[in-house]
């Protein structure tokens, strides 16, 4: 496979992807487009935890918390500054909030620009524990942050939270952002950074001794992830057109962790794939919470059983899938090649001399 | 005037845990070129040795110098850059990348490129990166590794694992190589190409090696200058021959006082 082919094919595919995304944004209802864009949400969210997380291999729990910063630096920015003047009724807002007003993209750079800062002064002294113990603190730091944006409501509106976003999100921004951010984390797993990455999750003692700078490694690996998280946070907010600390309790980092987990730790492809099929089920299960019928028995309506559901899917997962759907096989255009290949040979009863 | 600058000097260094001293005025220097053993029973304070040098551990007293420059307290990944590489008694590889994986990442600590490049694979890191993919297929030729490259590492033979380990460390182009018990669960055939192996990178990397090893065999046969620790001191130090006739160290190695039975 050369290298300019491979080009080429993703030129196509990303021509492709654009205009599925033109037939979708035109023809689907509100309902059906709020989940492919949560899907395409969740990729981006999902890839970059599988960042941190399936390659690094730091067990952080902190998602919810960038992506509340992400939510809350997004909505200050692009809200016009009479409109917050008139929802802060707690507290007034306060300086240089009132002024500031910027565009969409602007605003989602930030978002992950801020997310980042964070991430990186967190990331210090945090990063320096392993395993269980960097989970409950990346926890502690997610939860700090929802409980702040509770107390400071001349910045957040408190537990009000703030109504009124503007939708801008659309399918072009959120499949823009997860095609950019897989293409960045990709790059970087790649390269001779994204193997150190690596060799400080298979044993951090031996790469320290091979000359990877762990401190370095992981706080980069932690920001870059975090900034994704923020970007996510940002389009979030202006999907859901209204947040509140609330949204960003552990569980929203619980369902990015299932989406990881369900992709496979460690593969791009799975995490996307996992990302918009977590929620798709999430809303087709709808239906089992109103009740039915199984034969003679009858299933009374319970709130919330599609969650239990989606935890025995889980379960099965975990005990019979452990790479994920998947099982660590990454999307190549040499893998597509080969795979025609063997579909064309087979028919050709196989000549022999596979390259 | 002197001649030759010490490639390493361990400058009598003390390493303490808690109460408990594991290794106690350790001396030693090291010129280019040697081949040196350090040898002793079970628990006597080696590997603390390789630690301290590859700051893993500092020591609580005194300092050691790598090439005149005081190296006590630097980081592992600082000190791999200054040129000393190691092995480790419990093999330490990235089991679930491949074998040509865990040679390149053996080049990291020399790439120039920035991240930014890295990620956007511009040109110049393109080119970089490609000379690292070379340069280990070398190292792998050399060793005779290159049919396993695309092979997970933590999937081979335990003689490959040992090898792929070293030739990982080689990777980081040291000039000071440290290898904890190479020789370890190898069977004859394979403890004597060792040997071989171990005395040919030697001559082809112009490597100083400080050497771990429970084998007589490969320490006597190898060695020109061997030291022996006993619960963290060292009690002799010598040629093989000076150390085979050692009371002390017959005394260390079997647990009674050979005159005793004169």
């Amino acid at each position: 496979m050369k290298k300019n082919n491979r080009k080429i094919y993703t030129i196509i595919a990303l021509i492709i992807l654009g205009i599925l995304i033109y037939i979708a944004e035109n023809n689907l209802d509100a309902y059906n487009l709020r989940i492919l864009n949560l899907g395409a949400i969740y990729v981006t969210l999902g890839v970059s935890l599988n960042l941190i997380f399936g390659f690094t291999g730091q067990f952080s729990l902190g998602h919810a918390g960038f992506m509340a910063i992400g939510a809350y630096v997004t909505t200050l920015l692009v809200l016009p500054p009479w409109y917050k003047e008139m929802i802060f009724i707690l507290e007034p807002l306060a300086w240089p909030f009132t002024v500031l007003h910027a565009p969409f993209i602007i605003a989602l750079l930030f978002s992950g620009l801020f997310a980042g800062i964070a991430a990186l002064l967190i990331g210090l002294p945090v990063l320096r524990l392993k395993g269980d113990y960097l989970g409950i603190a990346t926890l502690g730091f997610a939860e700090i942050i929802r409980i702040i944006a509770n107390n400071i409501p001349q910045i957040t509106n408190g537990a009000l939270g703030i109504k009124g976003i503007p939708e801008f999100t659309n399918l072009w921004w959120t499949v823009g952002v997860a095609v950019f951010t897989i293409y960045i984390i990709k790059g970087l797993i790649n390269s001779s950074y994204g193997r150190a990455l690596m060799a400080i999750r298979e044993n951090e003692i031996a790469a320290e001794v091979i000359g990877v700078n762990l401190t370095y490694h992981k706080v980069m690996s932690f920001v870059i992830s975090a900034f994704f998280a923020g970007v996510a946070g940002g389009l979030f907010a202006c999907l859901l057109t209204t947040i509140d600390p609330k949204a960003f309790m552990f569980i929203m980092t619980f369902n990015i962790l299932i989406v990881v987990v369900m992709g496979g730790l460690g593969s791009i492809t799975g995490t996307v794939i996992a990302a918009f099929l977590f929620n798709i089920f999430l809303e087709y299960l709808r239906p089992i919470e109103a009740g039915f019928n199984i034969g003679p028995i009858e299933i009374p309506a319970i709130p919330g059983l599609r969650m239990v559901a989606f935890a025995t899917l889980l379960l099965i997962i975990i005990l019979y899938k452990q790479n994920g759907l998947l099982g660590g096989i990454e999307f190549s255009w040499a893998g597509v090649s080969r795979f025609f290949q063997k579909r064309f040979s087979s028919k050709k009863s196989s000549e022999g001399s596979v390259t | 005037m002197e001649l030759l600058m010490d490639l390493l000097n361990i400058d009598d260094i003390s390493m303490k845990f808690g109460g408990l001293t594991a290794v106690s005025n350790f001396k030693l220097k090291i010129i280019p070129g040697e081949l040196i053993g350090l040898i002793g029973p079970n628990g006597a304070g080696k590997t603390t040795v390789f630690n301290m040098i590859t700051g893993i551990y500092t020591p609580t007293v005194n300092k050691i110098y790598f090439q005149d420059q005081d190296i006590t307290g630097i980081k592992p990944d600082k000190i791999a850059k200054k040129g000393i590489a190691r092995t480790f008694q419990n093999i330490r590889l990235l089991d679930n990348l491949t074998v040509i994986d865990n040679v390149m990442i053996g080049f990291h600590l020399h790439l120039k490129s920035s991240l930014v490049s890295a990620i956007l694979r511009m040109p110049g890191y393109a080119r970089e990166e490609e000379s690292i993919y070379h340069k280990s297929m070398e190292l792998l030729e050399k060793v005779e590794l290159v049919k396993f490259k695309n092979e997970k590492a933590g999937s081979l033979p335990y003689g490959q694992q040992r090898k792929l380990e070293i030739v990982r460390a080689l990777a980081t182009g040291p000039k000071l190589l440290l290898l904890d018990e190479p020789a370890a669960g190898m069977n004859p055939q394979e403890t004597k190409d060792l040997m071989g192996f171990i005395q040919k990178i030697q001559d082809d990397f112009k490597l100083t090696i400080l050497l771990i090893e429970h084998d007589m065999k490969v320490v006597m046969g190898i060695c020109k200058r061997i030291l022996v620790l006993d619960y963290g001191v060292t009690i002799a130090e010598g040629n093989p021959e000076e150390i085979q006739n050692n009371p002390e160290v017959i005394k260390a190695y079997l647990g009674v006082d050979v005159n005793n039975y004169a």
